[in-house]
C-alpha cells in the first residue's frame, strides 16, 4: 500500500481541531490562521487526490483496508471512486471557506473552530468509510460537533433548533443501525463470516422481504439527511439558527450525505428494492421539488427562504438518483456540487448582510444595488445560478437530470420542469425586493459594500459556478464509471433496464427511427 | 489450584475489612491509614483475580470448596471489574469518607465488605452461596445508601433500598427453594448439579421449575433495576449521598449481572427457552420504562437513576443471545459500570458529596464554571447515548448483534428507539451545562472543588470511555474468554 491519503484527508481537520483547542486561551487571534491553515492542507490533499485519481475505471480507488475485529468483520477500510472523490472535493473546498466567514463568532472562540474541524473530519470521514460500521460511526459522530455549533453560536431559538437537529438524525440512524447489523449477520449465514466491508456485502445475495425492509431503514435515515418530503421539517429550523457557516455546511455538505448515501447504499445494496420503489421515491422528490418552491416563495425571511430552496433543489437531486437513468444519476450527483457551490454562497450572502444589518426579513431591504453593487452583482450571479441558467453549473445539473428523469418517468420529469420556473420565482422575486428600486429603509442607505475578505470568500465560489457551468467534462468524466457501475450492477441483478436515447419505453425502436 | 487460592480474593478482602476495624480501635490513625489498608486489600483482591484469570481463562470452571466457588474466567473477569471499581468508588467517595469522623473507618470497610459480596455472587457455584454473597452485598449497600443520617431523605432511600431490597431477596430464596424442589440440587456444577440434572431430564410437569425460574429472574432483576423491578432506584440514588451513589449503581449492575449471568446460562442454561424470552420482554420493558421516565426528570441523579433502568435493559440485551452474548455482556456492563460511576462523581462535585438531590439548575452554565467538569461530563453522557467514538457506541453494538444473531430484531428495534429517546435526556443536562443563559447559572460557585480521587476517577472513566470507544477490539477478544463453564 502506497500512501494512504484517505486516511490523511480525514486525520488532517481532526487533528487540527486537537491543535485548536491546545491553543493558549489567552492567543485567541491565533485560532482562526491555525484552523484556516489545517483546512488549506485538507483542501491541498484533497487536490493531490484529484490530481492522481485514475479516470476512466469503475471501482474504488485509494483503497486501504486493515482488519480491525475479525469475529464481527469490521475493518477499516476506505477508498473513493468518482461520486465521493467529488464529495471530498466539495467538504474539502466549502470549509477554508466557511471557517473564513466566521470572524462574527467572538465567544468561546477556540470550542468553535474546534468544533467545526472535528465536523469536517467526520463528513470527509463518511465519504471515504467503505465498512458499513465504520461509516455510521463516521455518520453519528459527526452530530455532535454540528449539535454545539448550531446549539452554542446559533440565533434566539438555537437550543430547540439543534436538538431538533440531533434527534431527528439519530432517529434516522437509529433504524439504519439495526439494518447494518442485520446486513452483515445475513452475509455471515452466505458468507461463513460476518462483514460489514461494503463490497464483499456487493456479493451476496439478498431476498426480496430482506432488501424492502432495509432499503427502507438505510432510506429512512437519508431521507431526513436529504431532507426528502416529508422528513424536512427538522431544515428550516437548524438552517435558520445555525451560524452562518454552519449553514453554509449543512447546505453545502451534510445534505449531500443522505443524497451520497441513497446512491451508495441503497441503490448498489438494495437494487431489486430500489426497483421497485423508483416511482415512490421519485414522487416524494417531485413534491419536495415543488412544495419546497412554494413555500419558499411566500417566505418573508430571507435565510428561511434559501433553506426551503435547499428542499426544492434536493428534490432534483433525489430526482436524478431514482429516475436510474445515467443522465439522471450523472446530474443528480453533479447537482450535489451545485447545489453545494450556490447554496453555500447563498448563504454566505445573507450572513454577510446578516452581519451589516441584523435583520433577515426581506421587507426590511429595498433597493440595495444602490448601495451595495457589488454584493447586489454576486447575489444575483449565484441566485442565476442557483435558478439553472445557461451556462452557469445549476443549468447542467438540472438539464441531465430531467433528461434522466424523463427517460424513466416522464410524468413526474413533467411535473419537476415547474420547480424550475417556482426557482426563477422565488429567487428573482427576492431579489427584486432586496436591490432593485429605490432604498425604503433608512438604516440602509449607509451599508458598507463587500470588503475585501468577503470578496475572496466568494471569488472562488463565483469562478467554479462559471467553470462548472462551461465545461462541466471533468466533472462527468469521473462520475461517469462510478455511475455506470451503479447501473450495471441494478441491471444485472433485476430485470430492470436502463432506458437509453431512442429506447423509449411503448414505442418499439423501429416507429422511433425515421 | 488450591481451594484456599480460590477464595483468596475474598479472603483478602476480608482480611483487611478486619485489619481496618481493628487498627481503627486500637489507634485511631488519620484516614490515610484507612486508604492504604483498603488500598492493600483491594489490589491484593484483584492481583488474585487477575492471577485465577491467566490461569483459568478458556479453561473449565474449577470447582472448590464442595463445589460452591466457581474459578472461572468469568469470575476472574468479575473480580479484576469489580475491585478496581471499588477503589474507584471509594476514591470518589472520599471526601465523604473522611467527613464522617470516625465513622469513615466503617464506610470505607463496608464499601470493602461489598466488593465481596459482589465478587462473590460472581464466583458462587452454589445458589445458597450465591444468596450469602448477595446479601454480604446488598446490605452493605443498604447502610452506605443512609450513610449520612442527618439528613432524612438519606433515612428514606436507606430505609427504602432496605425494606425492598430484603423483600427481593426473599423472592430470590424462594426461587432458590423452588429450584431445589425441582431439581434436588442448589449446586450448578458437577454430577449431582442443576445443570447436568436440567440438561439429562425430561420434566414432565415443570411448573415447579418454572415458577422457580421466575422467581430468580424477578429476585436479581431487582438488583439489576430492570423494569419492572426498579422502582426503589431512582429514590435510593436520589437520597443517598453524591460521593457514594455511583458506587451503588455500578457495583449493584456488575455484581447483579454477573450472577443473572451465571445462573440463566450455567445452572438454567438447558432450559434457555423458558427463560430467553422472559428476558427478552424484561430487557423491552427496561429500555422503553427507564428512558421515557428519565425524560421527565429535572434532577440529574434521578435522571441518571431511570437512565439506569434503561441500561440494564440494554445489558439483558445481550443475555437473550444466551452464553453467546456473555462476552458482549460484560463489555457493556465493565464499560457502563465506569461511565456510571464518573457521572454520579460529577453530580457529587456539582451538588456537594453529601447531598441527595442534583437539580439540573445546579448544572447551569457548568461549561464556563468548570470547563473540564463539563467536558467530562458531556463525554459520559454522549457515551450512554451511544455516540460513536465512545464505548457506549461500542457497547451497544456488541449487544445488538448478539440480540439479533440471536433471532431478536424487534427487541433491538425497541432499544434503537429508546437509544434516540434517550439522547433527548443527555442532551438536556448538556443543554444545562453549556446552552443555558448567563443569568440562570447566577449563585452557584464558580468551578465547584473536585478532591484529588474524583479528578483521579474522573481522569480514568474518561480515558476508559475514550480508548475503549476508539478501539474496543482487544478487549472484546478478550471477553470472549469471560465465560461460566
Amino acid at each position: 500500500m502506497d500512501f494512504p491519503i484517505l486516511s490523511v484527508i480525514v486525520l488532517l481537520p481532526a487533528v487540527g481541531g486537537l491543535v485548536v483547542l491546545a491553543l493558549p486561551r489567552r492567543r485567541t487571534e491565533l485560532v482562526l490562521p491555525v484552523a484556516l491553515a489545517l483546512s488549506l492542507l485538507t483542501l491541498g490533499a484533497a487536490c493531490r487526490l484529484l490530481a492522481s485519481f485514475e479516470v476512466g475505471p469503475a471501482g474504488f480507488q485509494f483503497q486501504e483496508q486493515v482488519i480491525w475485529y475479525e469475529p464481527w468483520g469490521v475493518s477499516y477500510h476506505l477508498g473513493v471512486d468518482g461520486i465521493s472523490l467529488l464529495m471530498v472535493l466539495l467538504t474539502a473546498f466549502l470549509f477554508p471557506i466557511a471557517l473564513l466567514a466566521s470572524t462574527a463568532i467572538t465567544h468561546r472562540v477556540k470550542g468553535y473552530f474546534a468544533s467545526m474541524l472535528f465536523l469536517e473530519a467526520g463528513i470527509l470521514g463518511v465519504f471515504v468509510a467503505l465498512d458499513l460500521l465504520v461509516f455510521f460511526a463516521f455518520w453519528e459522530v459527526m452530530l455532535v460537533p454540528m449539535y454545539f455549533i448550531i446549539g452554542m453560536w446559533g440565533g434566539e431559538r438555537r437550543v430547540y433548533a439543534a436538538v431538533k437537529f440531533f434527534l431527528f438524525t439519530a432517529l434516522g440512524s437509529a433504524l439504519m443501525l439495526a439494518g447494518i447489523l442485520a446486513l452483515a449477520l445475513l452475509a455471515g449465514d452466505q458468507l461463513g463470516r460476518p462483514t460489514f466491508d461494503f463490497v464483499e456485502l456487493l456479493g451476496i445475495d439478498l431476498g426480496r422481504t430482506a432488501q424492502f425492509w432495509m432499503f427502507g431503514a438505510f432510506a429512512l435515515s437519508f431521507g431526513i439527511k436529504v431532507p426528502l418530503f416529508p422528513l424536512h421539517t427538522w431544515l428550516p429550523d437548524a438552517h435558520v439558527e445555525a451560524p452562518t457557516a454552519g449553514s453554509v455546511i449543512l447546505a453545502g455538505v451534510l445534505l449531500k450525505m443522505g443524497a451520497y448515501g441513497l446512491i451508495r447504499f441503497n441503490l448498489t445494496l438494495f437494487p431489486e428494492a430500489s426497483v421497485d420503489l423508483m416511482p415512490v421515491l421519485a414522487a416524494l422528490a417531485v413534491i419536495g421539488i415543488i412544495y419546497g418552491a412554494v413555500v419558499a416563495t411566500v417566505q418573508t425571511d430571507i435565510k428561511r427562504l434559501v433553506a426551503y430552496s435547499s428542499v426544492s433543489h434536493l428534490g432534483f437531486v433525489v430526482l436524478g438518483i431514482f429516475a436510474l437513468t445515467t443522465q439522471g444519476l450523472q446530474g443528480g450527483v453533479v447537482q450535489m456540487v451545485n447545489h453545494g457551490l450556490t447554496t453555500g454562497a447563498l448563504f454566505l450572502l445573507v450572513g454577510m448582510i446578516y452581519e451589516r444589518r441584523h435583520t433577515r426579513r426581506i421587507a426590511d431591504y429595498g433597493g440595495l444595488a444602490t448601495v451595495m453593487p457589488v454584493f447586489a452583482g454576486i447575489f444575483l450571479f449565484i441566485s442565476l445560478g442557483s435558478i439553472g441558467l445557461p451556462p452557469l453549473n445549476g443549468f447542467v445539473g438540472e438539464f441531465l437530470v430531467l433528461l434522466g428523469a424523463y427517460l424513466s418517468l416522464p410524468g413526474f420529469a413533467v411535473a419537476a420542469v415547474l420547480g424550475v420556473v417556482l426557482a426563477a420565482v422565488y429567487l428573482l422575486w427576492a431579489y427584486q425586493r432586496m436591490f432593485t428600486g429605490p432604498i425604503t429603509v433608512e438604516a440602509n442607505r449607509g451599508l458598507r459594500d463587500l470588503g475585501f475578505r468577503e470578496v475572496v470568500l466568494l471569488a472562488p465560489i463565483v469562478a467554479l459556478v462559471l467553470l462548472l457551468g462551461i465545461f462541466p467534462k471533468p466533472a462527468l468524466d469521473r462520475v461517469g464509471p462510478a455511475v455506470q457501475g451503479i447501473l450495471d450492477r441494478i441491471e444485472a441483478t433485476t430485470d430492470y433496464v436502463v432506458p437509453q436515447f431512442g429506447t423509449e419505453a411503448g414505442l418499439p425502436e423501429a416507429e422511433v427511427r425515421p | 489450584m488450591n481451594a484456599f487460592l480460590s477464595a483468596a480474593p475474598e479472603v483478602a478482602l476480608a482480611a483487611a475489612v478486619v485489619l481496618l476495624l481493628m487498627v481503627e480501635v486500637a489507634f485511631k490513625p488519620r484516614p490515610a491509614a484507612w486508604g492504604a489498608i483498603a488500598g492493600a486489600g483491594l489490589a491484593a483482591a484483584t492481583g488474585f483475580s487477575a492471577w485465577q484469570w491467566a490461569a483459568y481463562r478458556g479453561a473449565d470452571a474449577g470447582v472448590f470448596w464442595h463445589q460452591t466457588i466457581a474459578v472461572d474466567g468469568f469470575a476472574a473477569f468479575a473480580g479484576m471489574l469489580v475491585f478496581p471499581l471499588a477503589a474507584l468508588g471509594l476514591m470518589s467517595a472520599w471526601r465523604l469518607a473522611v467527613s464522617q469522623g470516625r465513622r469513615g473507618a466503617e464506610f470505607v470497610a463496608l464499601v470493602l465488605l461489598a466488593a465481596t459480596g459482589a465478587h462473590l455472587m460472581a464466583a458462587a457455584a452454589d445458589l445458597v452461596v450465591l444468596f450469602i454473597g448477595l446479601e454480604i452485598f446488598s446490605i452493605s449497600l443498604y447502610v452506605l445508601a443512609g450513610f449520612t443520617r442527618e439528613r432524612v431523605d438519606a433515612d428514606e432511600a436507606s430505609l427504602k433500598y432496605f425494606l425492598l431490597g430484603a423483600f427481593a431477596s426473599a423472592v430470590f430464596l424462594y426461587g432458590v427453594a423452588l429450584v431445589f424442589a425441582a431439581t434436588g440440587s442448589t449446586k450448578i456444577y458437577g454430577s449431582g448439579g442443576i445443570a447436568r440434572y436440567l440438561a439429562g431430564t425430561i420434566i414432565f410437569r415443570p411448573g415447579v421449575l418454572l415458577a422457580g425460574l421466575a422467581l430468580l429472574l424477578a429476585g436479581m432483576a431487582f438488583k439489576v433495576s430492570a423494569a419492572p423491578f426498579h422502582v426503589w432506584a431512582p429514590d435510593v440514588y436520589q437520597g443517598a449521598p453524591g460521593g457514594i451513589t455511583g458506587f451503588l449503581a455500578a457495583s449493584a449492575k456488575v455484581a447483579g449481572f454477573a450472577a443473572l449471568a451465571r445462573v440463566l446460562t450455567a445452572a438454567l442454561g438447558p432450559r434457555a427457552a423458558d427463560w430467553v424470552p422472559a428476558v427478552a420482554v424484561l430487557a423491552a420493558v427496561s429500555v422503553v420504562v427507564g428512558t421515557l421516565l428519565a425524560i421527565v426528570q429535572d434532577d440529574v441523579k434521578r435522571l441518571l437513576a431511570y437512565s439506569s433502568v434503561a441500561h440494564a435493559g440494554f445489558i439483558l440485551t445481550a443475555l437473550v443471545a444466551g452464553r453467546g452474548g456473555l462476552g458482549d455482556m460484560w463489555f457493556y456492563l465493565a464499560t457502563y459500570a465506569v461511565q456510571v460511576l464518573g457521572a454520579f462523581t460529577v453530580a457529587a462535585a456539582v451538588s456537594g458529596d453529601g447531598a441527595g438531590r442534583s437539580p439540573l439548575r445546579h448544572w447551569a452554565g457548568l461549561g464556563r464554571r468548570s470547563p473540564w467538569l463539563a467536558a467530562t461530563m458531556t463525554l459520559l453522557l454522549l457515551a450512554m447515548g451511544g455516540i460513536p467514538l465512545t464505548a457506549g457506541f461500542a457497547g451497544k453494538v456488541a449487544v445488538f448483534r448478539a440480540a439479533i444473531d440471536a433471532g431478536y430484531l424487534w427487541l433491538v428495534i425497541v432499544a434503537l428507539l429508546a437509544t434516540v429517546a434517550g439522547l433527548y435526556f443527555y442532551l438536556r443536562v448538556i443543554v444545562a451545562m453549556y446552552l443555558s443563559a448567563p443569568e440562570e447559572a447566577e449563585g452557584l460557585p464558580c468551578g465547584p472543588p473536585v478532591g484529588w480521587g474524583a479528578r483521579l476517577v474522573l481522569a480514568v472513566a474518561s480515558a476508559a470511555t475514550l480508548v475503549l470507544g476508539v478501539a474496543p477490539w482487544p478487549l472484546l477478544d478478550l471477553l470472549r474468554h469471560a465465560l461460566p463453564l
